[in-house]
């Protein structure tokens, strides 16, 4: 069995509105964020992962299985989604319980499994309470609780740290770890862009339904040559670090920092650029910190979507 | 890519069957369905009719408890297939009010919520859950009509004797077909209605309606075209050219039965067909 996700030219229109187009991946296990503004189609892309949609064109394979055979998918693959959809009046352990049994699962594996799953998410309290009840960010972990109670490979997640707080997020982000260093799969979407960069082994990021860059963030920075590397200095002699590193030719500008104590150098060549650093300072710079200024999600987003944001 | 520790075992223990993963559905919708009192009340209405009919046979085939009271009772009293077409046809009745009050609630909740994904992201497929959903539907109005008639023919046959079964064993077919169409057709306009119409009374509104309406807009049909076929669009007279026909009962509703079941078969295939439009994993934001 693969231990992959192949996304093959894959396109999908809802009549005229485009969901995602010609769109190919092939995903590692992992944590794996989708990100981009609203409507770009990483909903769609989840909904097509998980058989939830059929391609209009392109095929997929989830650990070397078709999407189109569920009996077979969702026994490796859960899925939770972006929004509150809890069918009226169940009490969460009701919740998990039920959608276990719609996946087949005998009772006494399902009383087991549940309880196992509410415990990971630390819902125990709650769990015989109405879901109408709970606060959002126990929605958010009962959704989780259900996509992870009969134990997936592959899990993916619309918007998962939506609503939580800060302890229950780290909890949860930790969980997610937990999960990829067991060789699972775990695809997450979010906006919040400073997580994504936390949490993620590679992003995929999308706009107006197409891929425009996937990978390891580092590796997807690295190859956007328009846009040069950004490199924040703190160091002793300033002036004189300006100086020298303006005289690389890979070095496009450098900006010292207003208390003088620093400064920002924008480079073509990152490595080069670092090894160069190294020898500035055997002459005697006293250099404190190094730290990219622009090596994040973040950036890549500006860079990347916010370009295509703004000319709309 | 980092390298991971492979320590994944999947759930190795034995599934339910698949066929009978539908059945999961109904179990709440009872529990949320008894809670309410009023149709509590309004389903144990539904079995008075049937007691009656009980109580009819019963003195039909003991003619000599009227006739100790003075009665005539031999000319008035007899049991023949009628009695069954007018039991279905009272029966009927009441499962329409019992469908416009369950009918709503089954569906439109779980596309309110949002709660198509999560049904439909397991090896659960939409026919299962339109099964699973009409499976309460045609577990409740089975309770209140072929079932109840089939005890009263049972209880026929017990007092009548073998002659009369013999002779009349065609009316259980009769009322188990004649019952099942009808409740076909009623859960799935019902569910139709429910997928479509989010509001539970607007819902349980139209369901009465499309009845009320479309004999209605029959009748005027029939008088400003001078036909008959305006008839069709009156679900109560098709029904009834149907019944009629199973019970070998004449009938004047002005249509031939064939024409009776290609107007059910229409009907039954707009639901289906909005049914399947409506129930999917996504929606579309335009």
């Amino acid at each position: 069995m693969s231990d992959r996700i192949q996304v093959d030219n894959v396109s999908r229109f809802y009549g005229e509105v485009l969901g995602v187009n010609r769109v190919t991946l092939s995903i590692p296990p992992g944590i794996t964020s989708l990100v981009g503004p609203n409507g770009s189609g990483k909903t769609t892309l989840m909904n097509l992962i998980t058989g939830l949609v059929r391609p209009t064109r392109g095929s997929i394979q989830v650990l070397g299985i078709s999407p189109a055979d569920p009996e077979r998918l969702f026994r490796v693959c859960a899925y939770a989604t972006q929004f509150d959809s809890f069918p009226r009046g169940m009490t969460g352990f009701q919740f998990i319980y039920s959608y276990l049994r719609l996946s087949g699962l005998p009772h006494a594996d399902c009383q087991r499994t549940t309880a196992f799953a509410i415990g990971r998410v630390n819902l125990g309290e709650a769990a015989h309470r109405k879901i109408a009840g709970y606060s959002k960010g126990m929605r958010q972990r009962i959704k989780l609780a259900q996509a992870i109670a009969h134990d997936p490979r592959v899990l993916v997640l619309d918007e998962p740290l939506n609503g939580l707080d800060p302890l229950v997020r780290a909890e949860t982000i930790a969980l997610f770890r937990e999960f990829a260093a067991e060789g699972r799969h775990v695809i997450v979407s979010s906006h919040i862009l400073h997580e994504v960069d936390t949490i993620s082994d590679q992003v995929i990021l999308l706009s107006n339904g197409y891929v425009v860059a996937e990978g390891q963030i580092r590796g997807v920075r690295e190859e956007m040559s328009e846009h040069p590397m950004q490199v924040i200095i703190r160091c002793t002699r300033a002036n004189l670090l300006a100086s020298r590193v303006f005289e690389q030719d890979h070095v496009v500008e450098v900006r010292l920092h207003a208390d003088g104590g620093g400064l920002l150098v924008k480079t073509r060549d990152a490595d080069r650029f670092y090894k160069a650093l190294n020898h500035l300072a055997l002459d005697g710079v006293g250099i404190e910190s190094v730290a990219p200024a622009d090596d994040n999600v973040n950036s890549l987003y500006e860079y990347l979507i916010g370009g295509e944001e703004s000319t709309r | 890519m980092a390298v991971y520790k492979r320590t994944y075992a999947a759930y190795e223990g034995s599934f339910t069957p698949t066929w009978s993963r539908f059945l999961i559905l109904p179990r709440y919708s009872f529990a949320r369905l008894w809670q309410s009192k009023f149709l509590v009340m309004f389903f144990m209405t539904c079995f008075f009719y049937p007691l009656g009919c009980v109580a009819y046979i019963y003195l039909a085939n003991n003619l000599s408890i009227l006739s100790s009271f003075g009665f005539p009772a031999g000319r008035l009293i007899k049991v023949e297939p009628s009695l069954f077409l007018y039991f279905c046809w009272v029966q009927a009745a009441f499962t329409y009010l019992l469908t416009a009050f369950i009918g709503p609630s089954l569906i439109s909740p779980d596309l309110v919520n949002g709660a198509m994904p999560l049904y439909l992201c397991r090896p659960f497929s939409r026919t299962e859950y339109i099964a699973g959903k009409m499976s309460v539907l045609v577990f409740l109005l089975s309770l209140v009509t072929w079932i109840p008639g089939l005890i009263l023919f049972v209880i026929q046959c017990s007092l009548a004797g073998w002659e009369w079964t013999r002779a009349n064993i065609w009316i259980a077919g009769s009322i188990f077909v004649g019952m099942m169409i009808w409740i076909l057709v009623l859960s799935l306009l019902a569910l139709a209605l429910s997928a479509w119409i989010k509001w539970k009374i607007a819902a349980g509104g139209l369901v009465l309606g499309v009845f009320f309406a479309g004999a209605g807009f029959g009748t005027a049909l029939n008088s400003v075209m001078r036909t008959k076929y305006g008839t069709l669009l009156n679900l109560t007279e098709v029904m009834f050219t149907i019944w009629s026909k199973l019970f070998r009962w004449q009938a004047d509703t002005g249509i031939s039965v064939e024409a009776a079941w290609i107007c059910v078969s229409v009907v039954c295939a707009i639901c289906l067909w909005l049914l399947v439009r409506r129930v999917r994993a996504f929606e579309v934001v335009k």
